[in-house]
Order: structure tokens, then C-alpha cells, then sequence
């Protein structure tokens, strides 16, 4: 029996170590999403719950950690079922806000403020528990994993970090990915084993703040060098003057003006094509350190994935988009020729008007659904992909030992993530 | 003989594995352990397939609430036990499932588009009276203010609004009294307020709680004072109507129903506007109507010229911008000009101005 236990794909029995796999069929993905695509149009986007539960079914169960897969056991029932609880909740909410915005015309501005807050308070409220649902209906050699915690807690934390991220621009973002992090790694457990979180904000911060300086740094130092040059009393008055040639004025009162003026565009520019060029290395960073953080009791997790292989994501992504831009203007450019002709052969004016509306909804429908299409099948699948493959897992011998001790939760979390549009696996 | 294998099977209440020998006897499957001792013993028809990878086949119990699992890599095994459950009832049932989901959500959405083109409108027409008039003024109060930004052609034009200057204002008082003139006629809850409006293009346009706007375009082109009537007292039509109103609520309902409901699928929105315009031009159409039919009661009763409207909705039509607009494309211009032309010649005619009241008003937008 020892001798056929290979055969199902396991680490000798006794092995403390590990590394994971992703089994999956890339083209069979693509079959799921193009279905998936077909499905949506018709339905005019209610298979978004039944698309969603696929590709998840998908990732799951095509990812296998120390010779066993796991298996996504959420329907998508259920996610139509938390929808319509967030949207129950959410529209009286919006009812009142906007009735409060009308009649209480005296702070409005206050309100818009507030709302925002709120906004921001509800959308992390849902992230955290969307995530309860997602690890509990996680289903890993026989037993669920599991979140406790209050999402509420969650959430003040969460947006009171981000403020913070905001004042400083950014450079807050580690310790504030770091803390968040913690408090959800420290409420997940897997059957009666307690995860943790031991990436370090600091450490984060040392490896991504050179990112920060070639992006975040030429902005701040265009936009002081603007704000010194510029003399806002000359541009203040010329407000208030109803000349023809604004411009001159301004030359000739600020002389700098110009010069300040192209600073800070050459900087904007900059820092842009800088974020654009950075980002897979962030993406990278950022999962790697995330991946290495994880822990479940003994068990210590460590990733080796390579900035460069998320570049290749990137570019097959934007490859694939460009070819596609083409293909896209080249179909453009056919219907429109075709509408004319139908509009001259027709000679119904009403009804070309509906026809050439109903084309231009349909073009950009498929249009975005193909590349929707295009950003699942390299980006999200790619990173899952990468990331699944890249692990070194230590600490196994714990599994042995693991009893269940899960309940399954609510999609309620899925549905106000639907309702506000904020994303996730 | 009966097919034999060795599988893993998981027992949901701990995450031991334990490689089971198994045995497809004749109406379950049966997983030994390393002793030989039954770890289950699972009838076909509960056997239950869940998603596993291709190489795979992996069960649960169905209706068990342990997710206790069953995992076969063995291909002539896995090939037994697909024959064996391929004739389960329950595995049938899971193809139709979604099928059915498909036709039924497709419905869902015929009705709602259906609701949304038929329903909404009449839901807005009922709840539309029943909104204080206080609540209205300050709705178009809202929109205004924004609407006076993207409308303000900026500082080298001049003033968004005409008739301020020593030149503009005689203008201005003639507008003021042709308008109070219809509106002592029309008799409406709120106080109407015209104001021209600094635009090049031929339109006009009423806000909620009683504020119109005409453009210097239109002006422009209007060859007498009972055509600016007629276009106002079209707008007015739009008051006495409630037509903003109806058309904000309109607005509400279909981005609830497309952005929230059906789902922003692509994103962005673009197709939720899309979708919002198509249906709110479909509305809008039947409000023209209304409007025009107002417009030609109301000059008729104040003493002019009820069939000026279509003249200048002739000498406009072709300029199409969305929003609750006077001019809309060249077939329906000819329809509503019959329409009009139709119920106009009860009324007897006579201009509302004098023609140097009338070259007194034009000047209202010629500058200080």
C-alpha cells in the first residue's frame, strides 16, 4: 500500500516540507470565460454570480498545496442570495442619503464628506467579510477554513489606515498593509489551527520606498518647485481682469510662470511612466512579502517568486490588449461603414437612430467583455498561477494533528462587494 | 470481479489522509483503512462529484454536513465509477440546473427591461404629483448651480446670463413681461423665471421648481415674439407637467435597475448610460408632445399666435442635444409641427409684442 501511495501525487508520508502546485489547463480556463462572456451578454450581467463561482471552482480546485487540492465549495445561490440582502440594505441607506442631500440643503458639503466616509467604512466592512465567506467555504483535506474577528473593527482600522496612507502619501502604506493584515491573519484559522502574519511593515518599507522616490519623489519635488515659482497674487489678479490675452499678461507680471509650468508637467509625466513601469515590480514586492507572512500554527510558508516573470505577465497583457485594440478599430470602422449603408438603404430615420444605438451598446459590450476576457486569462489567472507555484511550505507534520471546527458564514460580505463595486478573487 | 483500487480519503472531522484501499461493491463504494477496518461504506446514489482537478475524480456525501471526501487518480477505477453513477438521476439534474438558471435570468431581464421602458414611468407619472413643490425647487436649485458651470462659456464671453448691462436690461424687462404674461395665464404653483443664457445653439430647457432657460442661439433665430413664446411656453408645458422631475426619478430608477441590479458587467458604467439614454429619449418623446399641445393652449389663451411653435421648430430642427430639449430630429419635427398646426387653428391671431418691442428684446444678448 506504502508503494501506490505515490500515485496519487504525494510528498513521501512523513515529509515536514512541501511545495505547491497549480494544475490547471490554461485553454480550459479560457473555455470557462468565453462561455462565461456569452453567458453575460445574454443575461445582461446576472451571471456574474454563476461566472464568478466558475472561475473560483476553477482556481481552487486546480491548486494543490503538499499533494492535496483544494476544493471551492460556494455556490453561486448563495452570492445571488447575499446580493440581494446587501442591496435590501444599501437602498434604504442611499434613499436617505440622498433625501437628507435635498432637504438639508444647509451642509451639503458636509454630507458629501460624510457619505464618503461611510462609503469607504461599508466597502472595507464588506472586503473583510467577503473574505470570511471565501476562506470558509475553503475546503483543504477535508476541512474548512474559518474567520472570526468583527468586521466592523476591521473596517474603522482599515479606513482609519488608509487616511493616514493618504497624509503621508503613501509612504504609510506598508505598516498599514502589515497591521491589516495581522488582524486578519490572526482571526483565520484553518479547521483548529490559528494563522498569524509575520511580514514586517519596515522590512516592506526599506525593499519598496526606492519605488517610492522614483515615482512619488519627482511629483512632490516638480510640484514645490511650481508653487515657489509661481506668483499666485499676479495669477489671483488676473483672474479678476477680463483681458483677451491672459497668458501674456501672466508672462510678462511672472516670468517664471512658463518655465514652472513645463517643471511640473515634465514631472507629472514622469512620475507616470514611472508608476506604469514600477508597478509589476510593486505587484511583485508586494505578493512575495504577503506569500512569505503567512503562517498556520507551525506551519511558515515562503515564496521565490521572480520580479521578472511578473513582468512577462504584464507584457503578454498589454500584447494582447494592443493586438486586440487593432482588431477592435478595424471592426469599428466596418460597422460603421455598414450602418451608413443600412441608413441609406433603409431611409427610416427613427430606425436607423435605434439600429446605430443598439450597435454602438453591443460593439462596446463585447468590446469589454474581451478584454475583461483578456486581463482574467493573463493577469489574475497569471498571478494565481505564479504565486501558487512559488511556494515553500514548512511545518506539515502539523496537518496531521488539525480538527475541524468551522461554521460556514454568510455571503452577505460577497453581495455588498457586488453592490459597491469593490473588487476581489 | 469487482473493480479495485486505492484512493484517499479525508473524514471531515480531522485533516488526517488516509490512502484507503478501495472496493466497488454492489451498491456502494467501501474505503478500508491500513487495518482493513471500513472508513466508509457510501451508496452510489449519495455519491456526490465536486470540481477536482483533470487526473481526478473527487466525491462528498451528499447531504452530509461533514465535507468528508473521497479521491480517486486511478484510471481504470475512475472509469468504473463513472459508469457505475452515470445513470444517477441527481447527475443529470446538475446539467439542467443551469440551464434552467439561464432561461429564467434571461426572462428576468426581458422583464425588467420591459419594466423599465413601461413601468418606470408610470411609477415616476404617480409618485411624481405627490412631491412637495419645495422639495422640487431645491432639486433644480442643485442642478442648476451645476448646470451654470458647464454651461459658463468663461470670462472672454461674458456673463453666462444676458440682460444685465444698461444695453441688455430693456431686453430683459420685455422678456420678463411676455413671460409674466403666460404665466398669469398658466396659473402654476411656482413662479416661472426665464433667463437667456450666453450658448450658440438653437435650445431651451426647464428645471424643476420653475427656472427656464433660453439660449442666445434660439433667440437668434426666432422671427417674432410669438415664437419665443411658444418656446417658452413649451418649457412651461414641462413645469405644469412635471416633467424634471418625473425624468429625475426616472433617471434613479433605471440606474438602480441597470447599475445595481443586472450589474455594471463590463464596467465603467458606459453601458448603464448607454442603456439610460436609449430609454429616457423614449420617454421623453411622449413629454414633447404633451408640452407642445400645453405650449399651443397657453399662447392661445394669452392672445397669440399658437402656430409660431412649429415655424420656429422648422427653422431649429436638425440641432438634436439630449436633455429635456425643444428640437428633436426631422421626422418627429414634422409630426409635432402637424400636431400643432392641428389644434392651433382654433385660436384667433395677434403677436404678443409690438415689432419695436420686439427689436427692443432681441438686443437683450448684444453686450454692454
Amino acid at each position: 500500500m506504502t508503494a501506490t501511495a505515490r500515485a496519487d501525487g504525494a510528498l513521501p508520508g512523513g515529509a515536514d516540507t512541501a511545495c505547491a502546485r497549480f494544475l490547471g489547463d490554461p485553454v480550459a480556463f479560457r473555455r470557462l470565460l468565453m462561455r462565461g462572456a456569452g453567458c453575460l451578454v445574454i443575461t445582461l450581467g446576472i451571471y456574474r454570480f454563476w461566472l464568478l463561482t466558475d472561475i473560483r471552482q476553477f482556481l481552487w480546485s486546480n491548486t494543490e498545496i503538499g499533494g492535496d487540492v483544494l476544493e471551492y465549495l460556494g455556490t453561486a445561490r448563495e452570492l445571488v442570495i447575499g446580493f440581494v440582502l446587501a442591496v435590501a440594505l444599501l437602498v434604504p441607506i442611499y434613499g436617505a442619503f440622498w433625501a437628507a442631500t435635498l432637504t438639508l440643503a444647509l451642509l451639503p458639503r458636509l454630507f458629501g464628506v460624510l457619505g464618503l466616509v461611510l462609503l469607504a467604512l461599508f466597502g472595507q466592512f464588506a472586503v473583510f467579510r467577503a473574505r470570511r465567506y471565501r476562506l470558509s467555504r475553503t475546503l483543504f483535506r477535508g476541512l474548512r477554513f474559518h474567520q472570526t474577528g468583527s468586521a466592523w473593527r476591521y473596517a474603522a482600522s482599515a479606513v482609519g489606515w488608509w487616511a493616514i496612507v493618504l497624509v503621508t502619501l503613501g509612504l504609510a502604506y506598508p505598516w498599514a498593509q502589515a497591521s491589516l493584515e495581522r488582524y486578519k491573519m490572526r482571526h483565520t484559522f484553518y479547521g483548529d489551527l490559528s494563522g498569524g502574519f509575520e511580514g514586517s511593515g519596515t522590512r516592506l518599507f526599506l525593499r519598496g520606498v526606492p519605488m517610492w522616490v522614483f515615482t512619488v519623489g519627482p511629483l512632490i519635488l516638480g510640484l514645490t518647485v511650481m508653487i515657489r515659482a509661481v506668483d499666485f497674487s499676479v495669477l489671483a489678479e488676473v483672474q479678476t481682469l477680463d483681458g483677451e490675452d491672459v497668458l501674456a499678461q501672466i508672462e510678462t507680471a511672472n516670468p517664471q510662470f512658463a518655465a514652472a509650468m513645463l517643471y511640473g508637467g515634465l514631472a507629472l509625466g514622469f512620475s507616470a511612466v514611472a508608476a506604469a513601469a514600477l508597478y509589476p515590480a510593486l505587484q511583485a514586492l508586494l505578493l512575495r512579502w504577503w506569500l512569505s507572512g503567512l503562517r498556520f500554527g507551525e506551519i511558515a510558508v515562503t515564496s521565490r517568486l521572480r520580479t521578472k516573470s511578473i513582468y512577462a505577465i504584464y507584457m503578454r497583457c498589454v500584447g494582447q490588449a494592443l493586438m486586440l485594440s487593432m482588431v477592435v478599430m478595424a471592426a469599428g470602422v466596418a460597422i460603421a461603414a455598414f450602418m451608413r449603408l443600412l441608413s441609406v438603404a433603409l431611409a427610416v430615420p427613427g430606425l436607423t437612430e435605434g439600429l446605430s444605438t443598439v450597435a454602438v451598446v453591443g460593439f462596446y459590450v463585447v468590446t469589454a467583455l474581451t478584454y475583461f476576457m483578456v486581463y482574467q486569462q493573463t493577469v489574475k489567472l497569471g498571478l494565481w498561477q505564479l504565486g501558487v507555484q512559488s511556494l515553500d511550505l514548512a511545518g506539515l507534520g502539523a496537518l496531521e494533528r488539525v480538527k475541524a471546527q468551522a461554521v460556514a458564514s454568510s455571503a452577505l460580505g460577497e453581495g455588498l462587494v457586488d453592490a459597491l463595486h469593490v473588487g476581489g478573487y | 470481479m469487482r473493480p479495485r483500487g486505492v484512493g484517499i480519503f479525508f473524514d471531515g472531522s480531522t485533516s488526517a489522509r488516509h490512502v484507503v484501499a478501495l472496493e466497488l461493491a454492489h451498491q456502494a463504494v467501501i474505503a478500508r483503512g491500513s487495518e482493513c477496518q471500513i472508513l466508509a461504506r457510501w451508496p452510489y446514489e449519495v455519491l456526490q462529484r465536486v470540481p477536482a482537478p483533470a487526473g481526478m475524480l473527487r466525491f462528498a456525501r451528499r447531504g452530509s454536513a461533514v465535507p468528508a471526501r473521497l479521491e480517486l487518480r486511478d484510471p481504470a477505477l475512475m472509469v468504473a465509477i463513472d459508469t457505475l453513477t452515470a445513470a444517477l438521476p441527481a447527475r443529470r439534474q446538475n446539467l439542467w440546473r443551469r440551464r434552467v438558471v439561464l432561461v429564467v435570468s434571461s426572462a428576468g431581464v426581458l422583464s425588467a427591461v420591459v419594466g423599465g421602458i413601461f413601468g418606470l414611468p408610470t411609477i415616476a407619472d404617480k409618485i411624481a404629483p405627490w412631491i412637495p413643490l419645495t422639495l422640487e425647487r431645491e432639486l433644480g436649485e442643485a442642478v442648476e448651480t451645476e448646470l451654470r458651470l458647464s454651461l459658463d462659456l468663461g470670462r472672454s464671453a461674458g456673463s453666462l446670463e444676458c440682460g444685465e448691462g444698461p444695453v441688455e436690461s430693456p431686453g430683459r424687462r420685455l422678456v420678463d413681461a411676455l413671460v409674466s404674461r403666460l404665466a398669469m395665464v398658466a396659473a402654476l404653483p411656482t413662479a416661472v423665471k426665464v433667463a437667456v443664457i450666453r450658448r450658440p445653439e438653437s435650445n431651451a430647457f426647464a428645471l424643476p421648481g420653475g427656472h427656464i432657460f433660453v439660449y442666445q442661439g434660439l433667440l437668434a433665430k426666432a422671427e417674432g415674439p410669438d415664437e419665443l413664446a411658444g418656446v417658452i411656453a413649451h418649457e412651461i408645458g414641462h413645469l405644469a407637467h412635471r416633467d424634471g422631475t418625473k425624468a429625475v426619478m426616472r433617471a434613479a430608477g433605471l440606474s438602480f435597475l441597470f447599475g445595481m441590479v443586472l450589474g455594471d458587467f463590463v464596467g465603467g458604467g458606459a453601458v448603464v448610460i448607454a442603456a439610460k439614454t436609449l430609454l429616457r429619449s423614449a420617454y421623453s418623446r411622449q413629454a414633447e408632445a404633451a408640452a407642445d399641445a400645453y405650449s399651443v393652449e397657453l399662447v392661445g389663451k394669452a392672445g397669440g399666435d399658437a402656430r409660431a411653435l412649429s415655424a420656429i421648430l422648422v427653422r431649429i430642427s436638425g440641432s438634436i442635444e439630449p436633455g429635456p430639449m425643444i428640437a428633436m430630429d426631422h421626422p418627429q419635427t414634422a409630426d409635432r409641427v402637424a400636431a400643432i398646426n392641428a389644434a392651433a387653428s382654433l385660436h384667433s391671431a395677434r403677436a404678443l409684442l409690438s415689432p419695436t418691442e420686439w427689436a427692443v428684446l432681441r438686443r437683450i444678448c448684444s453686450g454692454t
